[in-house]
C-alpha cells in the first residue's frame, strides 16, 4: 500500500511540474523496482513510433513509453530486424533530451553577439523583428539573395524540409549547397556506377570476406557490427584499414594501419597483383563492364606492388596476400567509409576501391558489393519544400547548384537561388557580393560545431546584419546569433525517417506535446508567415494552417507504398518496414546508371567534369605541419549533439588528445598533460592521452561539443581545403577534413 | 544447484559502446554520479591497447553477498526464484555498510533518496517475461543473461584478470575474454 500511495503522489507532482514546463528540472524516478513490484506492465504506457533524425547511418526505429504525458523510456522498435530492440548510447540519451534544463526554452533575443546578455522574447515580438528585417532587405536591395540558408544533417526528418521551403515562400534567397560529410564518394560512384547504391546491410552476414576501410561502425553504426560479426563466426575474415586502431579494427582479424591518405595507392597496388595473379573476373569485366583493358594497362605501366607498399608504409607481401584472399572469397565486399573519402585525393580512392570491388566480380552480388551508402528509400514528395515565389520575387540569373538531398525537379523560372559551397562557409559570408549576405537563417545546424575554420567563420558571422538560428541547446552558432528560436525535439513533432545505409523506414510520431515554447520547422515558418502576410501582404507564400501531422501525411506517395508494401503511412504505426528488394545486392541486375549502362572502369563524366578517366592515383596534401590531425566521430556524439547532455557526460566528461608515447616523450608530454594543439587555423587546448592506437605522426582528437561554456572546438585546427569531387552530385566539393596537420606543445 | 541468473560479459563481442549502461540510465533515471552499469575499459596490461577491451560490469548477484550479510535492516533480499539480490529502497536507512562493503562496488549512495542503491537485474521487467533493459539494448549480443545452474562449461571465466577474486561471495558474473587481431604497422 505504502508502494501505491508513493507512486500516486508523484505521478500527482510530475503532472502538475509538466504544466509548470519544468519536469525537466526534477531527478524523475519512474521506475525504480520498489519492494513488492508488480511485474512491469506495458498496459500502463502509450506506446508511440519514432525514430531517429540524426546523420547516422543506423537511423533507428525508437519505440517511446509515454505515461502522464512524460516520456519515460524508451527503446528499440523489435519488428526492425535492423535495431532489433536496442539502440546506442546516443540514442537512448534522448530520454533526457526534451527534459534537460538546458534547451532553449522560449525564443530569445540577445543583445550583443557572444554577449550572453539573452532575453526572453515571445514569440509575436520575434516574428516581427525577422519580418521587418526581411522585408528591409528586400526593399533595399531589390531581392532577397541577401538572406542566406544554412541547413544540414542536425534533423534529416523529411518534413524538416520546411526550412528549405519557407525560404523558397519568401522569394529568391541565397543557400549553402553541398555536404561536409561524403560528396567526394558519392562522385566517385556515380562515375563508376552511375548512382551511390549499397547492398542491404543485413546481407553482410553471407560475405566471405569484408574489407572495412575507413569506416568504425563499432562507433558510428554499431547495429551493423552484428552482421560483421555473424559473418565472422560464420567463417568469414574481416579486414580494418585505418590510420587509427578503431574500436572496430579491435574486432577484426587483420588491421592494416596505412598513410593517412594513401588508400588509392593501396588499392591499385592490390588490383595490379590480382591482375597478375590471373583473378581477375573476367565475366564481369568483359560483359559489365567498360575500360577495363585501359585499366589494366595503367595498372601494369604504373603501377606496382612494392610501389603501393612504399606509398602506404604496408609491406608488399602483406599486400598480395590479402589480395589474393579478396579475389578468391566469394562473395567478398567492402565498406567504403565516409572517413578515407575525406581528403584531397578521396574521390579517386574511392574510384580505386570501387574498382577493385568490381574486377573481382563482387559488384551486383548478394554478400558482395562496394558499400558506400544510397538514397534508394528517400523517394518522398518533399512537399514541404516546395513553395511558390511570391509574386514579382527577383532572383539569382542563371544555373544554380541542387544538394544532395533535394530530389525536386528543376525550377523554370528565369531565376533562381543562389547557390555557395557549404564547406567554405565563412569564406563565402565574406565573398558574396551583389547583394552582399546581411542575413542568415541557420537551421537544423551548428556551423560553429562543424564548419571549417572557426576564426574565419567568426569573423565573417560579425559582418551580417542579423543571424536567427533554430535550435534546442546555446551551442557556439547560437552565440553568435541575434534571435534563437526553440525548436521540437524528435519526440514533440510528426515526421518520417528513412536510412542512407539499410533499408527500413520508421515513422515519427508526435508522442508529447513541445515543451515550453518549442515549435516545429513547419510551425516556425507557419509563425512568420503569419507575420510577414500581416505586414505587407502577399510576402510569403507559406501555408498559415497549423495541422503538421497533414504536412507529414503529404509527404507519402504511391511510390514509397509500393516499395515499401504499405497501403497508407498509418500502417507505420504498427511499426518501422522494411523496402521490399528484389535482391539484397545493389545493381543486381547488372544496368548501371552509367552512359553505357555498363559498370565504368573509364567514366567520360569523370573527365570531362576536370578529373582522371580512369580510377589513377593521385598525390595527396602536402603537410602543411608537424602532425597529421584527425577529427573523427566519437561514440558519444553525431557531430555535436549529444555530449552537451549531462546523461552522457556521467560517461565522457572531457576531451581528450590522442598521441603516440614516442611523439609525445619527444615533446615532454606524459599523460594527462594538458597541452596545446596548433597550426595556421587556429589552436586548442585539450588534456593528451597517450596510445599506440595512433601512429607517431599523428595527432587524433575527436569531434564533440561539451556545452556549458566548454571552449573545445576541433574546428580551431580544421582549414576548409577542398576535396578532389563532389561538385557533379552534392553541388559543391567535399572537405578534406583529414587533410590537416599540426603541432603540439605542453600547455 | 540452484537458479542462479548472471550477467555473461562476452568481451570478444563488446565494442565498448557504453549502449547497456545509457539503457540502463534511460530505464531507471539515476540522479547524477549514480551509475549501476558502467563499462571500464581494460588495463594495458591486460589488453595492450589503450580503450579498446571492456568489461561491462554491474551488480554481480553474488551466491553470498556481502551487502546482504552487512545490512543492518535487512534491505537486502535474494530471490529464492532465480537468485536476483534485490535492494529495498524503502526499508534502507543510508548507513552505507553495503557501499564500504561490497569488494565490487555495486551499491551507489543515491545523494537526492539519501539511500543506497544498485543494479536490479530489472527484476520487474524478469517477471514480465522481458530481458533486462542493459541486456535487450547490447547491439551486438556481447551482454547476455545466463543460469548458472544451467550454463555449459566453455570458454568463460569467472575471474579474468583485473576482476577481484572474491571467492566468499561467489560473483555470478562470467567473463569471455577479448581477443587480439593480427596488427600491420608502418
Amino acid at each position: 500500500m505504502a508502494t501505491n500511495k508513493s507512486a500516486f503522489s508523484r505521478r500527482s507532482f510530475i503532472k502538475g511540474m509538466v504544466g509548470a514546463g519544468v519536469a525537466g528540472l526534477l531527478p524523475c524516478r519512474f521506475l525504480v523496482p520498489q519492494a513488492q513490484a508488480a511485474a512491469f506492465d506495458p498496459e500502463e504506457f502509450q506506446v508511440f513510433r519514432n525514430a531517429c533524425p540524426r546523420n547516422c547511418y543506423d537511423t533507428c526505429s525508437i519505440k517511446t513509453y509515454v505515461k502522464d504525458g512524460v516520456v519515460r523510456f524508451i527503446e528499440g522498435a523489435p519488428e526492425s530486424t535492423f535495431t532489433r530492440g536496442g539502440l546506442c548510447v546516443k540514442g537512448y540519451a534522448y530520454t533526457r533530451r526534451p527534459y534537460s534544463p538546458d534547451r532553449v526554452k522560449y525564443p530569445m533575443v540577445q543583445d550583443g553577439r557572444r554577449s550572453g546578455k539573452w532575453r526572453r522574447v515571445s514569440w509575436d515580438e520575434a516574428m516581427d523583428k525577422i519580418a521587418r528585417k526581411i522585408l528591409e532587405l528586400k526593399e533595399q536591395d531589390g531581392n532577397l539573395l541577401g538572406l542566406g540558408m544554412t541547413k544540414y544533417s542536425g534533423n534529416f526528418g523529411i518534413t524538416n524540409y520546411a526550412v528549405e521551403g519557407l525560404m523558397s515562400s519568401l522569394g529568391y534567397t541565397t543557400r549553402f549547397v553541398g555536404t561536409p560529410c561524403w560528396p567526394a564518394g558519392i562522385d566517385a560512384q556515380n562515375y563508376d556506377m552511375g548512382n551511390m547504391w549499397c547492398n542491404d546491410p543485413e546481407d553482410m552476414v553471407k560475405s566471405k570476406y569484408i574489407i572495412i576501410w575507413g569506416a568504425n561502425p563499432a562507433w558510428c553504426s554499431v547495429h551493423t557490427m552484428k552482421y560483421i560479426m555473424e559473418a565472422k563466426r560464420r567463417g568469414a575474415k574481416v579486414v580494418v584499414v585505418d590510420p587509427v586502431f578503431t574500436q572496430t579494427a579491435a574486432k577484426g582479424d587483420v588491421y592494416w594501419q596505412p598513410k593517412t591518405a594513401s588508400d588509392g595507392a593501396l588499392a591499385l597496388g592490390m588490383a595490379r597483383h590480382i591482375l597478375d595473379k590471373g583473378m581477375v573476373d573476367r565475366n564481369f569485366t568483359d560483359n559489365h563492364g567498360l575500360g577495363f583493358g585501359e585499366f589494366a594497362d595503367y595498372l601494369r605501366g604504373n603501377v606496382t606492388v612494392e610501389w603501393a607498399a612504399e606509398q602506404s608504409g604496408i609491406p608488399a607481401e602483406e599486400i598480395r596476400q590479402v589480395a589474393e584472399e579478396f579475389a578468391s572469397a566469394d562473395p567478398a565486399t567492402i565498406w567504403i567509409g565516409y572517413g578515407m573519402q575525406r581528403h584531397t585525393n578521396g574521390g579517386a580512392s574511392v574510384r580505386s576501391i570501387d574498382a577493385l570491388v568490381a574486377m573481382t566480380g563482387n559488384v551486383g552480388k548478394e554478400g558482395g558489393g562496394a558499400r558506400y551508402g544510397h538514397l534508394q528509400t528517400w523517394g518522398f514528395n518533399y512537399n514541404a519544400m516546395i513553395q511558390q515565389k511570391p509574386e514579382g520575387s527577383v532572383g539569382f540569373v542563371g544555373g544554380a547548384a541542387k544538394g544532395e538531398f533535394d530530389f525536386t525537379s528543376g525550377s523554370e523560372a528565369s531565376y533562381s537561388d543562389r547557390t555557395v559551397n557549404i564547406n567554405k562557409t565563412a569564406q563565402n559570408i565574406l565573398d558574396t557580393k551583389d547583394p552582399a549576405l546581411r542575413m542568415l537563417w541557420v537551421s537544423c545546424k551548428n556551423p560553429f560545431g562543424q564548419d571549417f575554420d572557426r576564426p574565419k567563420l567568426e569573423k565573417a558571422f560579425d559582418t551580417l546584419e542579423m543571424v536567427v538560428t533554430v535550435d534546442q541547446f546555446f551551442n557556439e552558432t547560437v552565440a553568435n546569433s541575434d534571435i534563437v528560436l526553440p525548436v521540437t525535439t524528435l519526440f514533440e513533432e510528426w515526421t518520417v525517417n528513412a536510412s542512407y545505409w539499410h533499408y527500413w523506414l520508421g515513422l515519427n510520431e508526435q508522442a508529447i506535446k513541445p515543451m515550453y515554447e518549442a515549435k516545429s520547422n513547419i510551425e516556425i515558418g507557419m509563425a512568420l508567415s503569419r507575420k510577414m502576410n500581416e505586414l505587407s501582404p502577399g510576402s510569403c507564400t507559406f501555408p498559415q494552417e497549423p495541422d503538421t501531422r497533414e504536412w507529414m501525411a503529404k509527404e507519402f506517395n504511391q511510390g514509397i507504398y509500393d516499395l515499401f508494401g504499405i497501403d497508407d503511412w498509418t500502417a507505420l504505426k504498427n511499426g518501422p518496414v522494411k523496402a521490399k528488394l528484389a535482391s539484397s545486392a545493389s545493381w543486381s541486375t547488372f544496368q548501371f546508371g552509367t552512359p553505357s549502362g555498363k559498370y565504368e572502369f573509364r567514366s567520360d563524366i569523370c573527365k570531362d567534369n576536370g578529373h582522371m578517366a580512369l580510377p589513377e592515383y593521385m598525390e595527396p596534401r602536402k603537410s602543411y605541419d608537424k602532425f597529421r590531425l584527425l577529427t573523427p566521430h566519437t561514440k558519444f556524439a553525431i557531430h555535436s549533439q549529444f555530449l552537451n547532455l549531462d546523461w552522457m557526460q556521467e560517461y565522457d566528461k572531457q576531451p581528450y588528445l590522442y598521441m603516440h608515447p614516442e611523439a609525445a616523450a619527444e615533446k615532454g608530454i606524459k599523460d594527462l598533460d594538458m597541452v596545446r594543439v596548433f597550426n595556421k587555423v587556429g589552436e586548442q587546448k585539450v588534456v593528451a592521452k597517450l596510445t599506440t592506437n595512433v601512429a607517431k605522426d599523428c595527432l587524433l582528437i575527436y569531434e564533440a561539443w561539451f556545452g556549458k561554456g566548454s571552449t573545445f572546438n576541433v574546428q580551431n585546427l580544421v582549414d576548409d581545403e577542398s576535396a578532389d569531387m563532389g561538385e557533379y552530385k552534392a553541388g559543391a566539393p567535399g572537405v578534406a577534413i583529414h587533410d590537416q596537420f599540426a603541432d603540439v606543445e605542453k600547455a | 544447484m540452484k537458479k542462479q541468473y548472471a550477467f555473461l560479459v562476452d568481451s570478444e563481442l563488446c565494442i565498448g559502446c557504453f549502449t547497456c549502461a545509457m539503457a540502463c540510465r534511460n530505464y531507471y533515471h539515476p540522479p547524477e554520479g549514480v551509475i549501476w552499469r558502467q563499462v571500464y575499459p581494460l588495463d594495458e596490461e591486460i589488453y595492450p591497447h589503450r580503450e579498446r577491451a571492456f568489461y561491462s560490469l554491474a551488480c554481480n548477484h553474488c551466491e553470498n553477498p556481502t551487502c546482504l550479510n552487512v545490512c543492518p535492516v535487512e534491505a537486502y533480499t535474494k530471490r529464492e526464484e532465480d537468485g536476483v539480490v534485490v535492494h529495498h529502497q524503502e526499508k534502507c536507512i543510508g548507513c552505507g555498510n553495503c557501499i564500504r562493503s561490497c569488494p565490487y562496488g555495486a551499491p551507489k549512495y543515491n545523494p537526492v533518496e539519501k539511500r543506497a542503491e544498485k543494479c536490479s537485474f530489472c527484476h520487474e521487467r524478469l517477471d514480465a517475461g522481458l530481458k533486462p533493459a542493459c541486456i535487450q539494448s547490447c547491439p551486438t549480443g556481447a551482454l547476455s543473461m545466463v543460469d548458472l545452474a544451467e550454463l555449459e562449461p566453455g570458454n568463460q571465466v569467472q575471474y579474468p584478470a583485473g576482476f577481484p577474486k572474491m571467492e566468499d561471495v561467489n560473483p555470478s558474473t562470467r567473463f569471455i575474454l577479448p581477443k587480439l587481431p593480427r596488427l600491420v604497422r608502418r
